[in-house]
């Protein structure tokens, strides 16, 4: 055979086997920076203080400045331009949640319900006075661990809280032991570890696996919702009938408004923060990770004591996996987890 | 000889298989993604019923914005991004000067305002798509040059005075 013939097919040969390699290698290419940046979100969380991930989303991979100069995200050898094509693009794929059939309009949308370009007006948000004090959202130096119902609620909340989880945790030890010996013990494990999770909770997630941030989750996100069905966009505080003698019993007169979970849930849009603090509890839920699975159930996952879990609630019924609320706290995610899902914003 | 014509033909069918590989996703995404119930507007007029159609063709993907017997029909191709608007007296797709959108009200624009739509699907795509580039970001405009290519891309603050 001609050598250089020879030579020249060997070349187109290495050619070909660049192109098929190359899918793979662009889309591994591609997946990097989302699990970076997953990865860096845990970080944040765990650390309890910086909630944005390095300079997130936001800040570190602006357009220009993004890249390694901005949030250190990428690794050495990235131009710092990989998100420096258009703004917009075909808007063709998938997203998470699917497509809607019908776009909610109204309230909220600048331009008496129609589209329009012009920032919402801030009425459409509680004023600042009305939002939620600091002890129902804390400190970005507190978050993780933070206590929400530092307030006089919580005060009074400690009492029978401890109570329950003495019931909940560790009964069986309470009939064995001394009296006034386990109620110092268990004071102060309970306290610490198993206060808030139920312990029918045992659905451990993996974050890893879960898209915290789906296209809903944004700016406009109760417009955005891809669900068209149940109750979205007209459910309200129900009237569940537990409701009344078990608020009696918590000494709670009501649950955390619409407006509060709503602002809640935009502030954490705005600060590029995965989840919101339930009002007037260790709870935080994932709103990303809210769907319905009925037109009156929901699933989401919620993290508590630094554990995931992943939960469903009947937001008809009011119960959380099957089960009426046994404490505040859980009324309160229940009652948050359904304003995500269908509640008007 | 035949050697040589063996493994042309070889390469041949090799090529062949290639290009067919990395043709398969754009016939993969073809047809209607969604028909949305939705509001739109034009030239900045009152919010009008309209209804969405999203259609993959080929390697673009067409919104059909559908109002009464109107039906304004913009195509958008990725790679590079090109947006255009096809205008029936000419049977002729015209490239856009303009789109905008803010994701707080779910709004698309073409051409300033020329037509507005609120189309969360399409938002919910590009923001889950591009989600360093949209995260915290809240109004995206793209001007397009006389190629129809973008020219310029700003976000919030650093949109203003474009495109006035």
């Amino acid at each position: 055979m001609n050598p250089s013939l020879n030579g020249s097919l060997r070349g187109f040969g290495l050619v070909l086997a660049g192109v098929m390699a190359l899918p793979m290698g662009a889309a591994l290419a591609f997946e990097a920076p989302r699990l970076e940046s997953s990865n860096a979100q845990l970080i944040a969380r765990g650390g309890g203080g910086g909630v944005r991930a390095g300079g997130g989303g936001g800040g570190g991979a602006r357009i220009g400045g993004g890249g390694g100069g901005g949030g250190g995200r990428k690794a050495a050898g990235h131009s710092g331009f990989s998100n420096a094509g258009g703004g917009l693009n075909r808007g063709s794929t998938k997203p998470t949640g699917g497509w809607s059939s019908k776009a909610q309009v109204g309230g909220g949308i600048g331009g008496g319900g129609g589209p329009s370009l012009n920032r919402p007006a801030a009425a459409t948000r509680p004023a600042a006075a009305t939002r939620p004090a600091t002890a129902t959202r804390p400190a970005s130096g507190s978050r993780p661990g933070g206590s929400i119902g530092s307030g006089d609620r919580m005060a009074s909340r400690d009492k029978p809280a401890t109570r329950d989880l003495n019931r909940d945790g560790s009964r069986d030890y309470n009939r064995d032991g001394n009296r006034s010996l386990n109620r110092d013990v268990n004071r102060d494990v309970n306290r610490n570890i198993s206060r808030d999770v139920n312990r029918n909770w045992n659905r451990n997630v993996n974050l890893n696996n879960v898209n915290l941030y789906p296209g809903w989750a944004r700016p406009g996100w109760g417009v955005a919702r891809p669900w068209s069905y149940g109750w979205y966009g007209g459910w309200a505080t129900p009237t569940w009938g537990w409701w009344g003698a078990r608020a009696a019993a918590w000494g709670v007169a009501t649950l955390a408004t619409a407006a509060i979970i709503n602002d809640a849930v935009d502030d954490a849009v705005n600060d590029h923060t995965s989840y919101i603090v339930v009002p007037n509890t260790n709870y935080q839920l994932l709103y990303g990770t809210v769907q319905p699975s009925s037109s009156d159930s929901v699933s989401f996952v919620v993290q508590a004591n630094g554990n995931n879990y992943q939960l469903t609630a009947n937001c008809n019924q009011g119960t959380i996996n099957g089960q009426e609320p046994s404490n505040a706290s859980e009324a309160e995610l229940l009652n948050a987890a359904c304003q995500v899902a269908y509640g008007s914003v | 000889m035949l050697n040589r014509n063996t493994l042309c033909s070889r390469l041949g069918l090799l090529v062949a298989a290639t290009t067919a590989f990395t043709a398969a996703p754009a016939l993969a995404q073809s047809g209607t993604l969604y028909k949305l119930d939705t509001k739109c507007s034009v030239k900045g007029g009152a919010p009008q019923a309209c209804v969405i159609e999203a259609v993959n063709e080929g390697n673009a993907t067409l919104y059909r914005h559908i109002m009464g017997k109107t039906v304004e029909t913009v195509r958008v191709t990725d790679a590079p991004v090109r947006m255009s608007l096809w205008v029936d007296s000419t049977k002729t797709w015209k490239n856009l000067d303009s789109a905008a959108a803010r994701f707080s009200t779910n709004t698309i624009c073409f051409n300033g305002r020329d037509l507005c739509a609120i189309n969360p699907n399409y938002l919910n795509s590009v923001r889950e798509d591009r989600p360093d580039a949209t995260a915290g970001r809240d109004l995206v405009k793209v001007q397009f040059g006389a190629d129809g290519r973008i020219d310029l891309t700003c976000y919030d603050d650093g949109c203003k005075g474009v495109g006035q």
